[in-house]
């Protein structure tokens, strides 16, 4: 018998996602309850608002390994906070700017306008992801 | 040309009107040509002020020391002080005022107009000279710098030793001063703004990687970048354990419990999640004044990553760090018609 | 054992050091540093900016590995470096007198195996410097000279159009005696002409700060007065004159976790400038401002370490002073401290 830590394994990426609890979260939770079915690579963490994403999540996400990294809020005019997350489209385009800069791949960092409403989207959102980081393979640029 | 006793006599008046405690400018230093950064508090040691290409050091950092020195003092001396600024130095003023780490009338800004040129780089000049040290190096009117060596003077295009950061400087006169020395040239022929990251940005993605691959791995984590840099005035650093603001309030908890962002091993991931998160605190912010890229003993081309962010702040949200000061700052700020096509 | 080797012959030299790693200095990115020998090594080098201090002591070295699996017990797997020999060609002498004295840090109370299993394996092929490598040299008024033999195995001369190449250690003359076909006897001619060389070098203007006998003292004397506030006013607090420094070799040890119950313990550079270097778990700091770190810095290679180990632990290579970013020198420092 062949000793199964001697077979390659399949790639699985690793997705961390950053959801807006008053949308992306709620999405994602429609999408569970829709019985819809999409890939389960995606981690979430849910946070109050995308404007409160720290570019510092983000990198640290890809130093501890992270395959890629989505964030996910509402779309323009429906922060509950009223302006978070068009703070959060300024602040995370730089971010998406300097990680291509110094030679990261533009398809592993992501972001995404999801509702609550929209938990199909979600779904194809996250599918989406994975199937692009899928061709990727391992991000090893940037962990540790 | 600025006649430096124009500058000295200037200080000089300050410090015995009383207008200001202290005037930072630059004297002549015991290491080699270069001039180091100097306070003054008595008029007669304004005789020891100079104003060449040598003087490098952007001193708004001696401001926020300054600022941070009298927070901890019990008997804090908040009287304005006088700063002998270059063009990018008072940008770095202007972005202070913009962040109220200060206010207007706490310092007085004595702006000098680099004109024609600009400072040299340490590294171009050593280079030029086939590696023998210079003695004196001087404006040498237009764009020229006049340079004396052990085998006599010589005079040099500037395009040749001046800094990068000169060559793409946007604005050599400084727009926010309290006095100025010097002309205002509004053009100068060098190098268009932002032009090492356009040229940088022309290469592919893997060559982009392999570069910044080789540079992180060369960081020796001495946050030079980091102490010279007049706008890292954090007094705790995200990314490392060195700086950690620790009172005997603080409890054994939150000690155990601070995050450990980053490691303190200089591999490639833990520095570039420092040059990283560092290049992103700036965004906006960075007022390319090169000192992190100077004083860098291995020479990672730091700016480079400055310079990519501003370069966007400029041509998505038309926002330049120091010139807007009066308006809210890039990352606290934003339009209707700003990028969004990149986002799903 | 004295022997000539004519320029183009090093090639054929470093060839014959095969099994063994070379590295010598290199010119990349606007800066001279240690990098993997491939071929030709080029000699032509002021002073690399990195100092050879780094291969015995490397900035970063792994302990141990640990694993806590649930239900198992704890292991940790050693981790001591085994290195090959290594030769480092074109160290200046400034930096081979620093050895010895790392050496005696890390054996005198303890032996330190990390260390010391680099080091056996380390083979320092000096370079004497005919002239002055930076205007901020002093290794004479440190008690050393351009030419000098302490802690190299060998010490080459530049000639002209060949060097002059002495074996100063067994391990030396073994290096020597591997590329024995490359060299020729060296003449009585050669060795007045090496006579001569060292004689001209050491005659070349450094800098100077007075009477390295009386620094001890000056210091003691000088311990409270305002003169380090002064002189340190302009720092920026980095590292850099440490971490370049030939003798520095204070380090802090960490647990790196990859992922819950493993990881690795890690020794790194620490930094006398750093504000948490002495800063206590209360929240109070000896040392909290830049005056009484540089201070520290002066006394630990003046001072602290001549009352230990009899000896200067600087050894003038002019790195901090040359690499600072505002001009702090500790040559003015050590004069202003001799005349107060």
């Amino acid at each position: 018998m062949s000793d199964p830590s001697q077979e390659p394994q399949k790639f699985e990426p690793r997705i961390v996602a950053f959801l807006c609890k008053w949308c992306s979260s709620a999405g994602s939770d429609l999408a569970g309850v829709s019985r819809l079915q999409y890939s389960p690579n995606a981690t979430p963490i849910t946070i109050p608002c995308s404007g409160s994403v720290s570019p510092l999540y983000i990198l640290s996400a890809f130093n501890k390994g992270a395959d890629g990294v989505l964030v996910s809020g509402c779309h323009p005019g429906d922060c509950h906070y009223m302006e978070g997350n068009y703070l959060a489209r300024r602040k995370l385009y730089l971010v998406k700017e300097l990680l291509q800069f110094v030679g990261l791949e533009p398809d592993r960092f992501r972001m995404s306008w999801v509702s609550a409403a929209e938990g199909a989207k979600f779904a194809q959102v996250v599918d989406g992801f994975v199937k692009d980081i899928r061709t990727l393979g391992p991000q090893n640029r940037l962990r540790r | 040309m600025v006649n430096p006793k124009e500058i000295r006599d200037y200080a000089a008046g300050l410090l015995e009107q009383g207008r200001v405690k202290s005037v930072i400018g630059y004297r002549r230093g015991t290491a080699g040509c270069f001039a180091e950064p100097c306070t003054l508090t008595e008029p007669g040691e304004a005789g020891s002020l100079v104003w060449d290409p040598t003087c490098l050091n952007n001193l708004a950092l001696y401001l926020v020391k300054d600022r941070k020195q009298q927070a901890a003092s019990r008997t804090p001396d908040r009287r304005p002080i006088g700063i002998v600024a270059k063009g990018c130095d008072s940008r770095a003023v202007a972005v202070l005022l913009q962040e109220n780490y200060f206010k207007r009338e706490e310092v007085v800004v004595i702006g000098v107009s680099c004109e024609g040129t600009g400072v040299v780089d340490p590294r171009k000049l050593k280079n030029s000279l086939k590696g023998r040290s210079a003695l004196k190096v001087e404006f040498g009117g237009g764009e020229s710098i006049r340079i004396t060596t052990r085998a006599g003077e010589s005079e040099l295009p500037a395009r040749e030793v001046l800094a990068d950061r000169c060559l793409e400087c946007r604005e050599a006169t400084p727009k926010l001063h309290d006095v100025l020395f010097g002309e205002s040239l509004a053009e100068r022929g060098y190098d268009a703004p932002f032009r090492a990251v356009k040229a940088a940005e022309a290469t592919s993605g893997e060559a982009r990687w392999a570069t910044w691959q080789h540079h992180f791995d060369r960081c020796l984590r001495c946050f030079a970048c980091r102490s010279v840099c007049p706008l890292c005035y954090c007094p705790e650093c995200v990314v490392d354990s060195t700086s950690f603001v620790i009172t005997p309030q603080t409890s054994a908890e939150e000690k155990a419990n601070r995050i450990r962002w980053c490691e303190r091993s200089a591999n490639t991931a833990e520095s570039a999640l420092y040059h990283l998160t560092r290049a992103i605190h700036l965004a906006g912010r960075c007022v390319d004044c090169g000192e992190c890229e100077r004083v860098c003993p291995v020479n990672i081309p730091l700016r480079l990553l400055n310079t990519k962010l501003e370069m966007e702040a400029f041509e998505q949200f038309d926002y330049q760090a120091g010139r807007d000061y009066d308006r809210p700052a890039l990352i606290s700020s934003f339009r209707d018609e700003d990028p969004n096509s990149f986002i799903r | 054992m004295e022997k000539i080797l004519a320029k183009e012959k090093l090639r054929d030299w470093v060839a014959s050091l095969q099994g063994c790693e070379v590295h010598g200095p290199a010119f990349a990115d606007a800066v001279w540093n240690y990098a993997k020998a491939e071929g030709d090594i080029d000699l032509r080098h002021t002073n690399t900016v990195g100092s050879v201090k780094a291969f015995a002591f490397p900035q970063r070295e792994v302990f141990f590995r640990f694993e806590h699996k649930r239900g198992e017990r704890p292991s940790l797997v050693p981790t001591l470096p085994e290195p090959r020999p290594t030769v480092v060609f074109g160290v200046r002498p400034c930096d081979g007198r620093g050895m010895p004295r790392n050496d005696t840090v890390f054996s005198k109370e303890f032996k330190d195996p990390y260390y010391w299993a680099r080091r056996d394996k380390l083979i320092l092929v000096g370079l004497a410097c005919i002239e002055p490598h930076s205007p901020n040299c002093f290794c004479q008024a440190a008690g050393g000279s351009p030419c000098s033999e302490e802690g190299l195995d060998i010490l080459m001369t530049d000639l002209g159009d060949r060097y002059h190449v002495r074996g100063v250690t067994a391990k030396g003359i073994e290096v020597m005696e591997r590329g024995r076909d490359a060299f020729k006897e060296a003449s009585g001619g050669d060795q007045a002409a090496v006579a001569k060389a060292h004689e001209a070098a050491c005659k070349e203007p450094q800098r100077t700060f007075g009477d390295l006998v009386a620094i001890p003292d000056a210091i003691r004397r000088n311990f409270e007065a305002p003169l380090w506030d002064e002189m340190a006013r302009h720092c920026i607090g980095c590292g850099i004159c440490t971490f370049l420094c030939p003798t520095c070799h204070c380090f802090d040890i960490n647990d790196e976790v990859s992922s819950p119950g493993k990881g690795e313990r890690v020794r790194t550079w620490d930094n006398c400038q750093f504000p948490d270097f002495t800063l206590h778990t209360s929240g109070h700091n000896p040392r909290d401002n830049l005056g009484m770190r540089l201070r520290q810095r002066v006394s630990h290679k003046f001072l602290y370490f001549v009352e230990n180990h009899q000896t200067q632990q600087c050894t003038g290579c002019g790195r901090c002073i040359s690499e600072c970013p505002v001009g702090i020198d500790i040559a003015a420092v050590l004069e202003r401290v001799s005349q107060s």
